[in-house]
């Protein structure tokens, strides 16, 4: 016996989009093209899955994740390859599927419970548990069109999470409910994986992924681009993301130049000695490089560089006219870099955002999202805060004793 | 960056549960169906409570609406159409006799048809036999219809009018009623998934139905050479029997056209689930 819960091989999805055929105006005569075409959602997809193991899937919208998980759950049909399963499957696409908002939470376990393949016997065993960890006790017997966004999606997940199957997919469920709710169900999640159930985690969280995951799949264009640690997936798959954001600012921007006079064209991460860097340790210094194109003079342009949280918590900025520089008029492409302290940022994953203010952060110029970064350290994690500034500590009533600060 | 494991040979002592590929008829359908089964019994169940949910008298309601539907077509047929009555059975009795499956039918077919779109969003997030839902349907409308028995019961009590031995056969037109509806719902509902014209066709085929089955009348106005094929409609078979068991054999029920009858919802039920089978895969992409 061998240890591999799921295998695909070459799985492919296909589907067909219809164009409608329209008279062209000038000559009256038929488009030619095809009525149909074929859109391959994925294709060409092996890969194999160990039992216990956790495995993430990134990629951006459209990647073919999604359909991969209903290619595995069955909810449609693969056009080309086989994946054969062990166990049973329970997914977690949407939190909330077949829940009924006439129904009372209560009514609603019973329900959700039942369509996603639970037993009555097993929904009354679990049904205590499930409510604790859902937190919503005294709302049971409320319809839940009345709960809060929040009761609802803890219900919903706390269901869905009791089912103990062998094989749970999990896609993007992790973005809602507040951040100590998601903690939770991380917690809970990496429990199971630790009991032997295997996970499929679908999500844009890198660092639900970074932390959930030993092994990443990163798809792209609906195909396997990817299979192996998730430092490197990721990576791959930010770059990937890059390659996105770029076209969005130049759409976004669009056409009025005395709304948007100048660009940001791209922005570098390096070290303190300028070589390019994705991962920092707590405490290094980080030199930002951001590429700009002023399509028309600006005077005195507020640069602008912010860090941000995966829960889109910001966590510090910079801005030239606070920090006392100021930048001449530019009426030119450039570059303008950035020399940051020490960072004293907790170790996780952060991402970057520049634009250009006018002194005054009235007005808005531009904004392009940067790169990611990952803060490293071996003690300092989210439980310690936001960011870590060491103190001095001394010891007895008024202090004479210096017992060391902590650099 | 392409990296891409390698699959090792196959070793023969692996085994799968569940082997997924294009166009496999799944043999795992029916245990599916089985492991499943209580789905059937929650789906109508919710249906059921959501019905009553925010209304002051609550269930009483499944009792009152039957009972005002009943009353509304009895006084109509009776009292309106003047049809005649055979024997010595009560008007009243031999339009609710009719009534009691055509009304079951007709809802049982409505709500089949329209599940599996009611329910697109559990069809296209989550698996389980598709089958479950339009037969949740039928059960559903088969719970009003036993509560409509138990009125009819009362009202034979009401007209001392009570049924003898051919009562037992009751279950046999019962199970006719209930494959009919779920043989038709399942065409219905597979092409309404695809074909959304249905949602407009099939309210039609219930007030044609109306008056095409025996429901006001007794079939024996048919003329006869033709009884035959008016037996085609599988109600007509349902509803002679139905009168035939609740009214002590007043009302006649002729041998060919319950076989006909019986045959044509074997058909019907049989290619359903043939149909169904053959189009469900591909409901969560076209739904």
């Amino acid at each position: 016996m061998s240890d591999i819960v799921i295998r695909a091989e070459a799985l492919g999805k296909r589907y067909r989009i219809s164009h409608r055929r329209e008279r062209r105006g000038d000559d009256s005569a038929y488009d030619s093209s095809p009525k149909h075409e074929d859109f391959w959602a994925l294709r060409d997809v092996s890969f194999e899955v160990k039992r216990g193991e956790a495995l993430g899937i990134i990629g951006r919208n459209g990647a073919g994740k999604s359909t991969l998980f209903k290619l595995l759950s069955r909810i449609t049909e693969t056009t080309e390859g086989k994946a054969s399963i062990r166990g049973h499957v329970a997914s977690l696409l949407e939190v909330g599927t077949g829940f009924h908002p006439e129904l009372t939470g209560r009514e609603n376990i019973y329900l959700n419970g039942s369509i996603l393949g639970m037993s009555r016997a097993e929904i009354r065993k679990k049904f205590d548990e499930i409510v604790a960890f859902a937190e919503i006790e005294r709302f049971l017997d409320t319809p839940v069109k009345r709960y809060s966004s929040g009761m609802y999606v803890r219900l919903a997940f706390s269901v869905a999470a009791h089912l103990e199957p062998d094989i749970l997919l999990v896609d993007e469920v992790l973005a809602v409910g507040d951040v100590a709710f998601q903690r939770k169900c991380m917690d809970y999640m990496k429990r199971l994986a630790r009991s032997g159930i295997t996970i499929l985690l679908v999500s844009h969280d890198l660092f639900a992924v970074k932390t959930m995951c030993r092994r990443v799949l990163a798809l792209s264009g609906g195909r396997l681009k990817f299979d192996g640690l998730p430092a490197e997936g990721i990576d791959l798959y930010e770059k990937d993301s890059r390659l996105e954001a770029d076209p969005w600012a130049a759409g976004i921007i669009g056409e009025d130049i005395d709304q948007w006079p100048i660009i940001i064209r791209f922005v570098e991460l390096l070290d303190a000695d300028g070589s390019p860097r994705t991962v920092y340790d707590y405490g290094e210094r980080m030199r930002v490089r951001i590429h700009y194109e002023s399509r028309k003079p600006v005077r005195h342009p507020n640069f602008y560089l912010g860090i941000r949280r995966p829960d889109n918590v910001v966590c510090c900025s910079f801005s030239a006219a606070r920090d006392g520089a100021t930048v001449p008029t530019l009426d030119r492409s450039g570059v303008i870099e950035l020399l940051t302290p020490p960072l004293r940022l907790v170790s996780d994953l952060y991402s970057t955002y520049a634009g250009v203010w006018d002194r005054e952060f009235k007005n808005l110029y531009c904004g392009q999202i940067g790169p990611n970064f990952h803060v490293r350290d071996e003690v300092l994690n989210q439980h310690f805060g936001v960011f870590h500034v060491p103190g001095e500590w001394r010891w007895g009533v008024n202090g004479h004793k210096n017992i060391g600060s902590g650099e | 960056m392409q990296e891409q494991s390698v699959i090792p040979q196959q070793a023969e002592s692996e085994r799968f549960d569940l082997l997924i590929e294009a166009g496999r008829g799944e043999k795992n359908y029916w245990r599916d169906l089985w492991r499943y089964r209580e789905l059937f019994y929650f789906l109508a169940w919710r249906d059921i409570l959501v019905r009553y949910k925010q209304t002051a008298i609550g269930i009483a309601w499944a009792l009152v609406r039957p009972f005002l539907t009943m009353l509304v077509f009895t006084f109509i047929f009776s009292r309106v159409a003047k049809l005649p009555a055979p024997g010595s059975v009560p008007y009243a009795l031999l339009v609710f006799a009719a009534m009691l499956p055509w009304q079951f039918f007709s809802t049982a077919l409505g709500e089949a048809s329209n599940s599996l779109i009611g329910n697109a969003n559990l069809i296209s997030k989550v698996y389980f036999p598709r089958l479950i839902v339009p037969a949740g349907s039928v059960i559903t409308s088969f719970v009003d219809f036993l509560i409509t028995l138990g009125l009819m019961a009362g009202m034979m009590v009401w007209y001392g009018f009570l049924p003898d031995w051919r009562l037992l056969t009751l279950p046999l037109f019962t199970a006719l009623a209930f494959g009919s509806a779920f043989g038709a719902g399942l065409w219905l509902c597979a092409l309404n998934v695809r074909y959304r014209d249905f949602r407009y066709i099939v309210p039609f085929i219930v007030q044609f139905g109306l008056y095409l089955s025996p429901v006001g009348f007794s079939s024996n106005i048919v003329p006869e050479r033709l009884r035959l094929i008016y037996a085609c409609n599988p109600m007509v078979g349902v509803i002679d029997g139905f009168r035939w068991a609740l009214l002590r054999g007043q009302s006649p029920l002729a041998a060919p056209e319950l076989i006909a009858s019986i045959l044509v919802t074997s058909v019907l039920c049989l290619s359903g689930i043939w149909y169904f089978r053959r189009t469900e895969k591909t409901f969560a992409d076209i739904i």
